[in-house]
């Protein structure tokens, strides 16, 4: 998005809602705002309709903040509890059908590489666990045994919350959710396993503790996704509902899952280091040399 | 391309099993060439017989196996060994109309 | 930085893709005024000639007897340049779903099913139209029921008949030569912006070899352009808004019934638009034969043929029968039908699928329009073959019972 058609011309611009004004002039769009400008800065996504106390909510607001260049991203996302966010950022927003991410941004991004071939697009596929692991999993596998050039951001909830807590791929094994009325049988899928099979550049696990961190897990991914092709992030972002998590508790569930078994992981590799390391260098050069 | 000279006749292979029929006529004889669908597609072939004409309207004619030509019916897998064959059944069937012309009118055919 | 790294895939670095060697054309003159060379090719080869005039962008692929011929072949026409980015993709929903993600793009996108795939990708190909996505679509079909066969049957199409998808039907190679690259251009007009599908009997047709006449191939479609459209491609060049284009179909929390109702009166009126530009592009929503008789084949697709032939030979015995062929099944020629129809005494509807779709179609078109028979059939189905005899047994059935 070129900062042209951001701008409205000057008469036009006092006719506009308060909302697309402060887009424009206080919003990210090629500001790289961090973490610590929060509450300072108009951010991609604000009003939404998710439950109170929703961790996942948490979890995209700084994954908007991650992104290196939010005027040029899209985000794809299947049916489940993340859309009901992402579809209020001023981002745009694909919502496909059922487990169809992987394949539309495989699509998309191809597309955009023929129609931008001078500027980086990039496109964020966010969804679920149910919408990835469960009826998306064979567009995830392909797109990272084809190193598609975008990122997967998995919100790894546990559950299907949007239709109402029945146990995915993800939960853990023995859980009583719906549709596993015993207790689950099998173990929750190791993704983080199949993702470095399929050689991914790039590989991350967390749950939203450190505000700073999920922005730049999000914006690695991202960066050596438009490198090396497919890059994997995935979030504990508990489902306060369906696990009975009281809502004052959740960032407090949030530390305990994370200490207890989700921890903090980050595999990348070595053309990758090299590559952010390249970035950081160049960064700090232009910093020094706007000084 | 295929020979579209003494093309009397190019529609959809009329026994249904789709495909095309190409016919041709010379002097009350003439060559029938059918080309039909193959599931490989590499023996896709002609399927060609010498004919004799019965009446034009409505067309009619009959398989004829008793020329020099063909006694059989003949395959060919290439365009051009059809069109080399039409060019050489034109000419026969020019000689052949010429000399049953010379018949008496009684053992004309 | 993209998938378009040719030297990475080996080429040299001065190589030139032919599809930049080609020539940008009006549609008109592409169609109507460029010389044209006749030649003897397959279905599949004539779809390759297609889609090498109809500067594709996207084209993804997943192998299916009969059509794996043509998406192969496109594969060489990429190999060659014409095509700018090209994948076999893992499967059909993951292959339509892909698509939909190109067009959204705003680029010109191609793929090719048949029978079995098309069932596999229909949830996603029944979305495009609402996504407003023109793709091009060529379905070779064959059986989709069980038990397994890959013989000719048309029923698939009946499935895309009310998704809001457009929809031609070949009869022959030469159609399915001209055919898609019409396709492209309309599916891409901005009163339009629909996907469109071109069907043809695969097999008989993809499988068997015909006369295609063709403009040279130094000549191609004018490229889409991504920036006219219905709605805005999702490429992030538009002034940001909390609720982007794809989410205003969702109902849920935010998106009144009446606003889905209205997506879709807007989608179906646009397949309606369309009528306009295949009228102009393919010379005519159908085409008659003896306008005046009293007796009319209506058929589409490889049921033409055998009609035409039917026809001339009611022709030999004095017997004046009327054809219509129909191309285009979506948008649905319901005034030149009728136009057509309503003095026909007797309409007999021969097909290749079981349900005879098209009969139906066509009685609820003619409904209180004429006072004819409508008689459905001959019918074939299942890899039947419809020679000519039949259809002229139905008919003198047909007069004999004084139907």
């Amino acid at each position: 998005m070129s900062f042209e058609t951001l701008r409205p011309s000057p008469a036009l611009k006092e006719f506009l809602p308060i909302e697309y004004k402060d887009l424009v002039d206080h919003g990210p769009y090629g500001k790289n705002k961090k973490v610590s400008d929060m509450g300072k800065f108009k951010e991609i996504i604000e009003e939404h309709p998710m439950c109170a106390g929703c961790a996942m909510t948490l979890f995209i607001r700084l994954m908007y903040i991650g992104m290196p260049n939010p005027e040029h991203t899209i985000v794809v996302g299947t049916a489940g509890c993340g859309r009901l966010a992402l579809s209020q950022a001023s981002v745009p927003f694909v919502y496909g059908n059922y487990g169809d991410t992987n394949a539309v941004a495989s699509g998309l991004k191809r597309g955009l590489d023929i129609r931008f071939p001078n500027q980086f697009k990039d496109i964020v596929v966010c969804a679920g666990d149910g919408g990835l692991v469960d009826i998306g999993f064979q567009g995830l596998m392909h797109s990272w045994f084809r190193h598609e050039k975008f990122a997967t951001v998995l919100l790894d909830n546990e559950v299907y919350g949007n239709t109402g807590g029945q146990e995915s791929g993800m939960t853990n094994k023995g859980k009583v959710l719906k549709m596993s009325p015993r207790g689950k049988k099998d173990d929750k899928m190791d993704m983080l396993g199949l993702a470095k099979v399929a050689k991914l550049d790039y590989i991350a696990r967390l749950a939203p503790t450190n505000p700073a961190r999920v922005a730049r897990t999000i914006r690695r991914a991202i960066l050596i996704a438009r490198e090396f092709g497919a890059t994997y992030v995935q979030a504990y972002t508990s489902c306060n509902i369906e696990y009975s998590i009281p809502t004052p508790d959740v960032m407090k569930d949030a530390f305990e899952i994370e200490k207890d078994r989700y921890g903090f992981e980050e595999i990348i590799s070595d053309r990758a280091k090299e590559y952010l390391k390249d970035l950081e260098a160049k960064a700090k050069a232009a910093k020094k040399a706007k000084k | 391309m295929i020979i579209q000279d003494n093309l009397l006749l190019n529609r959809a292979e009329p026994d249904g099993l789709g495909g095309v029929q190409f016919l041709y006529k010379v002097k009350g004889y003439g060559v029938t060439a059918i080309s039909k669908p193959q599931e490989e597609l590499s023996h896709i072939h002609w399927e060609v017989d010498v004919i004799k004409y019965v009446t034009e309207i409505p067309l009619k004619y009959e398989v004829c196996h008793t020329t020099d030509l063909a006694k059989k019916t003949l395959k060919f897998y290439s365009d051009k060994a059809l069109n080399e064959f039409l060019d050489k059944a034109f000419k026969y069937f020019e000689e052949l109309g010429l000399l049953e012309n010379m018949l008496p009118d009684n053992d004309r055919p | 930085m993209s998938n378009l790294d040719f030297v990475a895939e080996g080429k040299p670095a001065d190589w030139v893709p032919l599809g930049e060697t080609q020539t940008v054309v009006d549609p008109m003159e592409m169609f109507f005024k460029l010389p044209r060379k006749t030649e003897f090719i397959t279905g599949s080869e004539a779809a390759r000639e297609s889609i090498r005039r109809m500067n594709v962008d996207v084209a993804i692929a997943y192998p299916i007897t009969p059509q794996s011929e043509t998406m192969q072949q496109a594969g060489y026409l990429y190999d060659e340049g014409y095509i700018k980015d090209f994948y076999r993709g893992e499967e059909e929903i993951g292959v339509m779903s892909a698509c939909s993600g190109a067009s959204r793009a705003g680029v010109r996108t191609l793929t090719a099913t048949s029978g079995p795939g098309l069932m596999r990708g229909m949830e996603a190909i029944s979305s495009w139209p609402g996504a407003r996505v023109p793709i091009v679509l060529m379905d070779m079909c064959r059986v989709i029921n069980t038990p397994l066969a890959i013989q000719p049957d048309n029923i698939e199409m009946s499935f895309m008949l009310n998704t809001g998808m457009l929809l031609l039907h070949a009869e022959d190679q030469q159609d399915f030569y001209d055919y898609p690259l019409v396709a492209a251009i309309v599916s891409e007009k901005v009163d339009v912006t629909l996907p469109c599908a071109v069907s043809v009997d695969g097999f008989f047709v993809t499988h068997a070899r015909g006369q295609v006449s063709m403009t040279p191939k130094e000549y191609k479609l004018p490229p889409r352009d991504g920036w006219a459209s219905a709605v805005p491609a999702m490429d992030n060049e538009n002034p940001p808004a909390r609720l982007s284009r794809d989410a205003p179909i969702q109902k849920s929390n935010f998106i009144s019934y009446h606003m889905h109702s209205s997506w879709q009166q807007e989608v179906f009126a646009a397949v309606e638009r369309s009528a306009k530009y295949f009228d102009k592009y393919l010379g005519g929503l159908i085409e008659i034969i003896n306008p005046d008789a009293e007796e009319f084949l209506v058929a589409s697709g490889a049921a033409v043929s055998q009609s035409r032939e039917a026809v001339r030979q009611e022709g030999e015995a004095g017997r004046k029968v009327g054809m219509i062929k129909i191309k285009s099944i979506r948008p649905w020629p319901m005034r030149e039908l009728v136009a057509a129809l309503k003095n026909a005494k007797r309409i007999m509807v021969p097909e290749f699928n079981q349900a005879g779709w098209l009969h139906k179609e066509l009685c609820s078109t003619l409904y209180g329009r004429t006072t004819g028979t409508m008689i459905g059939g001959p019918r074939v189905y299942g890899g039947m073959t419809m020679p000519t005899e039949m259809i002229l047994e139905w008919l003198a059935d047909a007069r004999k019972k004084q139907l």
